[in-house]
């Protein structure tokens, strides 16, 4: 982890071992989008008449959460770039904040839905949701995780002379923020 | 273009995707076992099933047959036999066993009593009637 | 070849030392590798016996009726497979770990507890009926018994506990005094993985969708997940001996392989959750997953065949090298492709269940576990009879028995899929479908031919093994 990279200008952001994690993850969404959208085409009614049911405004709260989290640990990365190691642990804990509060928010949701007895078996419509919701709102935790883990590894210096650790973050909170806005666009606005 | 590209970043990649999938792995577990008792047919599973079970595995059934679509290939799928042919069928033809013609696949006779038979029955009758999500596609299995 | 063990007890003695060893406990091997290419050979004895009774209905009956030839042909499997996996743990190991193995006398009085439980295992099979037996072993106090690939007597079972944590607990004391490589942790997560989820074959509940569902813990985390991950050490360790590429490379491109394994595998184990009485959600988490398992046999291809491309030295061992190469490609094949081919739910309603199971079965075992064993004695006999490599006849006799075996193999997978959707279209597509014996009539042909290829891929064992006595006289 010592040996400084050189800035050149055509270079993959973070680690290639965390490129291979994320390219499997989106690839896994991508499979179970396009099941999702079978399952539309087939129940038409059904998915629209439950998609009408669903609360949109706190989903574009946990919109704003996400994206904000993904403006926050851009900008540990540039502050880290910067040799500002301070303001970037700052970054990263903002991310974290962010993070929180989707995980609050989403988890209120999914919660009051399990309270009303709904489950993967429910229907079609629900297993869809209830998939795809819940399988990202793990990786929103997973992705927490990591970013603790860097901050508390930034706490300890470790990116003073190399700051790949935080590309390689910034890379997996990225690819969570975007298969939400393919899931938030399908599940709650698609018509 | 040029990656950074870890021994410790993969090695970190690895046991948290694994650990991370396994969990994930375990809670559908927990969530299937919690929705099984609509789907397994449980409340027809008595005494007698459980026999027949037992001498479904002891005679090692498994080794020729298929129950719902696992087992060996080499003799026809029973998990739906109870209706494709029904119970006084599948007593007769066990008993008759082995049928002896020449250059046919052969199926041992077991020495079963009518008391084992009737268990044995009572299982696959119980096995049939599990929501499978229609699998076989047809009565043939 | 006949005083193996007796060779590995005389290690202690100064005149018996193998200059080609760094660790001389390393020989405690040979045994085990020797007894797999012997349990190998009746695996294929009675897969030709079972062929055979595919299309002459009634042979050998009722001397081995079919259920018994197919439970000795994939227990012997299984079996020497594991022996496999526990020579090639012993050989690498020490060399990993830089020192002795912590009991040389205990991995070889483990094998012979093994082998003489197996052996008695299998003559129990032959020797009686099968309910006879379970009722002999005293099957009533624990039920296990009587499950696809578990038939083993219960009492056989809590004997591989025991053989598995004798041969863990040896392995785990060298690794834990010793160094401590990426590739020693990943072989020993493997199989510390293998003893802990074969715990789960004595769970056999009376409900038969509880029982399947927790049966594949054994069955589908062994070969789709914790076997990769032995399998990818032992590639990775023979990689690193015959090319000379820089270790870390290696190792990094093992973690990122085996970590696509475990994403993919894990929850890939829902293909398996499809028909069972489990819920149909099984088919959409199993399908989108499992269809992603060719990727980490499609990399460790790339990775096999790029580390070869980068060697930087000429291993006289170019048989070890081939087997290696054949491992990535036959593993992705077998594993990956035929895997793929019917894993998706809306194909595999219709395919569950018949010989394109079974061609996928075939390719798969052979191309990612048979061969990676072999690959690992390819490597480590010659070293372990005192020379870096054997003499090029003997090679080249070798070389002959790989590509008969695998040819042979392809063609075994060509024809069962032919016959499976053969078998698919007559019994389950038409609107008036046969009946399983009748279709089974209609297939006769192509169990011909597959019976045709057996005997092909027998004759390359046979040479495969002839390989370990020719030239021995022109040896370095």
């Amino acid at each position: 982890m010592s040996h400084p990279m050189p800035a050149t200008p055509r270079r993959v952001p973070g680690d290639l071992a965390m490129w291979f994690f994320i390219l499997a993850e989106l690839a896994v969404f991508s499979l179970l989008f396009a099941a999702c959208v079978y399952a539309r085409l087939q129940q038409p009614q059904l998915f629209a008449r439950q998609q009408a049911g669903l609360p949109l405004w706190p989903a574009l709260a946990n919109t704003v959460l996400l994206l904000s989290g993904s403006a926050a640990v851009f900008n540990a990365c540039c502050a880290y770039a910067a040799g500002r190691g301070q303001a970037g642990r700052r970054w990263l804990l903002a991310c974290l904040l962010c993070g929180s509060g989707f995980v609050l928010l989403k988890g209120h949701e999914l919660g009051a839905l399990f309270a009303a007895g709904i489950n993967l078996s429910s229907n079609s419509f629900w297993m869809f949701y209830l998939s795809l919701a819940g399988f990202h709102y793990l990786h929103v935790l997973l992705g927490m995780v990591i970013v603790a883990a860097v901050w508390w590894r930034a706490g300890q210096g470790a990116y003073a002379a190399n700051h790949d650790g935080v590309e390689t973050v910034a890379a997996y909170w990225h690819m969570v923020d975007l298969v939400w806005l393919v899931l938030f666009a399908l599940l709650y606005t698609a018509r | 273009m040029s990656t950074s590209f870890t021994k410790s970043t993969a090695r970190n990649i690895f046991y948290g995707g694994a650990v991370f999938f396994f969990l994930l792995f375990v809670a559908l577990t927990f969530d299937t076992v919690q929705a099984l008792p609509k789907r397994d047919n449980r409340a027809n599973l008595t005494e007698q099933v459980a026999r027949g079970k037992n001498l479904w595995e002891v005679n090692n059934c498994i080794g020729c047959h298929t129950l719902l679509g696992e087992g060996a290939y080499f003799a026809p799928e029973l998990g739906n036999v109870y209706q494709r042919r029904g119970p006084e069928f599948i007593k007769a033809w066990i008993k008759a066993q082995p049928t002896g013609a020449p250059g046919r696949r052969q199926m041992p006779n077991f020495h079963l009593t009518d008391a084992q038979i009737d268990d044995l029955v009572a299982f696959l009758k119980y096995s049939s009637q599990i929501n499978t999500n229609n699998w076989p596609p047809n009565i043939e299995g | 070849m006949t005083s193996l063990a007796s060779a590995a007890g005389r290690q202690t003695t100064p005149s018996a030392a193998n200059v080609q060893l760094k660790y001389r406990s390393q020989v405690v091997a040979k045994p085990y590798f020797t007894a797999a290419i012997g349990l190998f050979v009746g695996q294929i004895i009675f897969g030709l016996v079972m062929g055979l009774q595919y299309v002459i209905g009634d042979f050998l009956f009722p001397a081995i009726p079919f259920n018994v030839a197919r439970m000795v042909h994939t227990n012997l499997l299984i079996v020497w497979l594991l022996f496999g996996f526990m020579g090639a743990g012993y050989y690498l190991i020490p060399e990993e770990s830089e020192r002795e193995l912590h009991s040389p006398k205990l991995a070889i009085a483990t094998f012979w507890v093994f082998l003489v439980a197996g052996a008695l295992t299998i003559v129990g099979y032959l020797a009686v009926p099968y309910a006879t037996l379970a009722q002999m072993t005293g099957n009533d106090l624990l039920p296990t018994m009587g499950r696809e690939f578990l038939e083993q007597p219960t009492i056989t079972k809590i004997g591989i506990v025991l053989v598995a944590l004798s041969f863990l607990f040896n392995l785990s004391m060298t690794v834990l005094k010793g160094r401590k490589t990426s590739i020693s942790m990943v072989m020993m997560l493997g199989l510390w993985g293998l003893a802990i989820f074969f715990l789960f074959s004595f769970y056999n509940p009376h409900n038969l969708v509880l029982d399947k569902y927790f049966w594949w813990w054994v069955v589908h985390l062994w070969v789709e997940g914790v076997w990769e991950l032995i399998m990818g050490a032992m590639l990775a360790f023979v990689l690193v001996k015959v090319t000379g590429v820089d270790r870390e490379v290696i190792e990094k491109w093992l973690y990122v392989i085996i970590a696509m394994t475990l994403i993919t595998g894990i929850i890939g184990t829902g293909h398996h959750y499809f028909w069972i009485g489990t819920p149909a959600y099984w088919q959409v988490w199993g399908s989108a997953f499992s269809a992603l398992e060719p990727i980490p046999f499609f990399m460790m291809t790339l990775f096999a065949f790029n580390m070869v491309n980068k060697r930087r030295r000429e291993h006289p061992n170019k048989a070890a090298v081939l087997w290696a190469l054949g491992t990535g490609v036959m593993s992705f094949l077998g594993a990956g492709v035929w895997g793929f081919l019917h894993t998706l739910a809306p194909v595999n309603y219709l395919t569950h269940g018949t010989q394109i199971t079974a061609s996928h079965g075939h390719m798969a075992f052979y191309g990612a576990y048979a061969m990676v064993v072999m690959t690992m004695i390819s490597y480590a006999m010659p070293l372990m009879r005192g020379r870096e490599a054997n003499s090029n006849r003997a090679q080249v006799v070798e070389m002959w028995s790989f590509w008969l075996m695998t040819i042979a193999m392809v063609f075994i997978t060509l024809f069962l899929t032919a016959a499976g959707i053969l078998q698919v279209w007559m019994q389950r597509m038409g609107d008036t479908p046969l009946s399983f014996m009748a279709t089974q009539d209609k297939l006769a042909f192509f169990y011909w031919l597959r019976e045709g290829a057996g005997v092909v891929f027998f004759i390359g064992l046979l040479l495969y093994i002839i390989s370990f006595f020719v030239g021995k006289d022109e040896a370095r």
